[in-house]
């Protein structure tokens, strides 16, 4: 390795730090009393706003080019089922902090978590 | 336009070697594809690059034209065999996007950065085509939010990469068959 890529690494590194550093300081953490809600975008609009319970839930996103089915448990949100092609989304996992998401991709689908419903972020969605 | 046969053998020559390079690109493809890096907790979506070790080295060896079609077949063989059209188009932007920056890096800043480094470049062009080609379609910028951890992961398998191009460059340069391409592109 040279200078020049040793220099290429550190920035790159220090850049992802930075990014990341602002997470594990902020005290955006989910569970009980916190009233996060996820919203579901198709195709750039917002479809439905689950608040995010202890209790079992299941939402299903039909459109003309498939189905995701989404379970919400434990004050988070899971991909349970989709039938696209790649099943990328299945590998996001069980999330549950504000702004994390699960992306379908050839479906459209993006799931974000947001903070205590009401906030102003989620009228920026409504157009 | 008529050719001498030396020129022609040349041509030859370089589609030879593009057809082999795609070749082994799609293998490592599949080969990655069956890698489940998404249950090791990592990124979804995020893929250790093996292909762009042909690609690398393609560039390092041919033109830039030649690593192109290298790119495109290479995308598309890949899609055809792993059945992911919906991706096709994400996969396309990131890998010429990837491309783009590596042939500019070799041609003009090849005396600075070592292959390690551009291969670093490379990966980190990709996985930024994918994500900006996921936030216009998505028509949101909430997938930035993985972009630290595919900076972080591009880093690591940058250099895996490099490692591999630069013991592929050095064996590919004792065959025959690659001869008069040495210092073509020089590094």
């Amino acid at each position: 390795m040279k200078r020049a890529d040793v220099l290429l690494v550190s920035i790159v590194l220090i850049a992802a730090l930075a990014f990341l550093a602002p997470r594990w300081f902020s005290d955006d953490k989910g569970g009980p009393g916190k009233n996060l809600v996820a919203n579901i975008m198709v195709d750039g609009k917002l479809f439905k706003t689950v608040q995010l319970t202890e209790e079992d839930q299941t939402v299903e996103v039909r459109t003309d080019r498939g189905y995701n089915i989404l379970k919400v448990h434990d004050y988070g949100i899971e991909m349970y089922d989709a039938d696209c092609p790649d099943k990328v989304c299945l590998g996001f996992g069980f999330i549950t902090l504000p702004k994390q998401t699960i992306v379908c991709l050839p479906h459209r689908v993006l799931v974000e978590i947001a903070g205590a419903s009401g906030g102003d972020e989620i009228d920026a969605y409504v157009q | 336009m008529p050719m001498s046969s030396s020129e022609s053998s040349t041509a030859l020559k370089r589609t030879v070697i593009v057809a082999l390079f795609a070749a082994v690109a799609v293998v490592l493809s599949i080969m990655e594809a069956q890698i489940p890096l998404a249950g090791m907790g990592l990124m979804p979506g995020a893929k250790l690059g093996f292909a762009n070790i042909m690609i690398l080295t393609c560039i390092y060896f041919l033109r830039a034209r030649d690593a192109f079609v290298l790119v495109i077949l290479k995308t598309l063989l890949t899609a055809f065999l792993l059945g992911t059209f919906s991706s096709l188009l994400f996969s396309l932007f990131g890998s010429l996007f990837s491309f783009v920056v590596m042939y500019l890096l070799v041609r003009f800043g090849g005396k600075r950065l070592s292959v390690i480094g551009i291969s670093i470049a490379g990966g980190l062009a990709h996985n930024t085509g994918q994500l900006l080609a996921a936030s216009i379609v998505l028509k949101s910028s909430s997938t930035f939010y993985y972009f630290p951890m595919l900076l972080i992961t591009g880093v690591v398998t940058g250099i895996v990469v490099g490692f591999a191009v630069r013991y592929v460059v050095a064996s590919l340069s004792k065959i025959s068959l690659f001869e008069e391409f040495l210092g073509g592109t020089g590094h």
